[in-house]
């Protein structure tokens, strides 16, 4: 069976345990503690290690799917897992101080998995009218990255069929993307 | 609103002193840190080492998260303790009872494990009986790694 890992990246409270739990067909692993930072993120708990969670896609296809704990403490973490992925969802909310600076953090974090296989941006909380719209942040990706093909989406992390479009999204790029490369052209 | 652990006087003074006593107790106590639920150094004793505290204390929080997870799946039920034993030392990891603390200390190979161990359990219990309050928490768990 072929596995394909992705993974779910973003700042704390940008909803990804949440989109995980919406597209999971196992019941997710958990791993969050007791929230001290409520300057930063005003929730009860954080992930502090990985989220985790599964779909099989056919008979020979699964994807797993993790997520990262936000915060950079925790960055031994985000390079343990991005070693095994091959796709990238970046969420970010939007009624963040600095979302499209988050946004851009994550994505220059996690670089090497445009390379090897795709990325896309959903912007969580755009619904509370608070923050830039969806086309600013694809212009600071424009501006910032040229070079990089990143569909960005504005998407409730709590509704599987919204999630369910962004990981297809993600899959579609990650396919365009390897049949557009010089090894698959020459 | 309380404080948060790593940012309450009354506990990193409480910390201090019980970790002190470890040390003081058992020259194979390289070091020993005291730390949030999520990843946050309250106080660390000790440091014979050259690692990051911070750093150390994120990755002892994801360590507990990981173990506790790990025995949730196999339903291993309540438990006390994480050892991660290697070449050079034992590093022990529980949660202080009736809080969202966590005690991680690392001793050389010169020490017996189950000593270590004696003395990192009534460390916690120390620490437990001298904490102003006592926040639930969630199940304790044991795991090796």
């Amino acid at each position: 069976m072929a596995e394909h890992v992705i993974l779910f990246a973003g700042p704390m409270g940008a909803g990804k345990t949440t989109a995980i739990e919406a597209l999971s067909e196992v019941p997710v692993v958990r791993t969050e503690a007791a929230n001290t930072d409520r300057a930063t993120a005003d929730k009860e708990t954080t992930t502090v290690a990985l989220d985790y969670g599964e779909i099989t896609v056919s008979d020979t296809d699964k994807v797993r799917l993790y997520g990262i704990p936000g915060q950079r403490r925790f960055d031994f973490m985000w390079q343990i897992l991005k070693d095994r992925a091959r796709g990238l969802i970046v969420l970010v909310n939007a009624d963040a101080v600095d979302p499209i600076a988050d946004m851009l953090t994550f994505i220059d974090e996690f670089r090497v998995l445009h390379e090897r296989g795709g990325v896309v941006v959903g912007i969580t909380r755009a619904d509370l009218g608070v923050g830039p719209g969806p086309s600013a942040f694809a212009d600071a990706l424009q501006v910032a990255h040229p070079e990089m093909l990143v569909p960005v989406f504005t998407v409730d992390p709590r509704k599987t069929d919204q999630m369910t479009t962004v990981l297809l999204a993600l899959v579609a790029n990650i396919e365009m993307r390897a049949a557009l490369s010089p090894e698959a052209i020459h | 609103m309380s404080l948060a652990p790593h940012q309450d006087p009354a506990v990193i003074e409480l910390g201090r002193a019980e970790l002190a006593a470890v040390r003081d107790t058992a020259t194979s106590l390289v070091t020993a840190s005291l730390l949030s639920d999520d990843g946050f150094e309250i106080v660390r004793v000790a440091d014979a080492s050259s690692s990051d505290g911070a750093r150390f204390a994120s990755m002892a929080s994801s360590i507990q998260a990981l173990s506790e997870a790990v025995a949730r799946e196999l339903t291993m039920g309540a438990s006390e303790y994480v050892i991660i034993a290697a070449e050079r030392g034992h590093l022990i990891q529980m949660r202080i009872p009736g809080s969202t603390i966590v005690l991680a200390a690392l001793f050389d190979t010169d020490e017996m494990l189950g000593k270590a161990l004696t003395l990192s359990r009534r460390c916690a219990a120390r620490i437990a009986a001298g904490l102003p309050t006592t926040p639930p928490v969630p199940e304790p768990v044991r795991a090796w790694i």
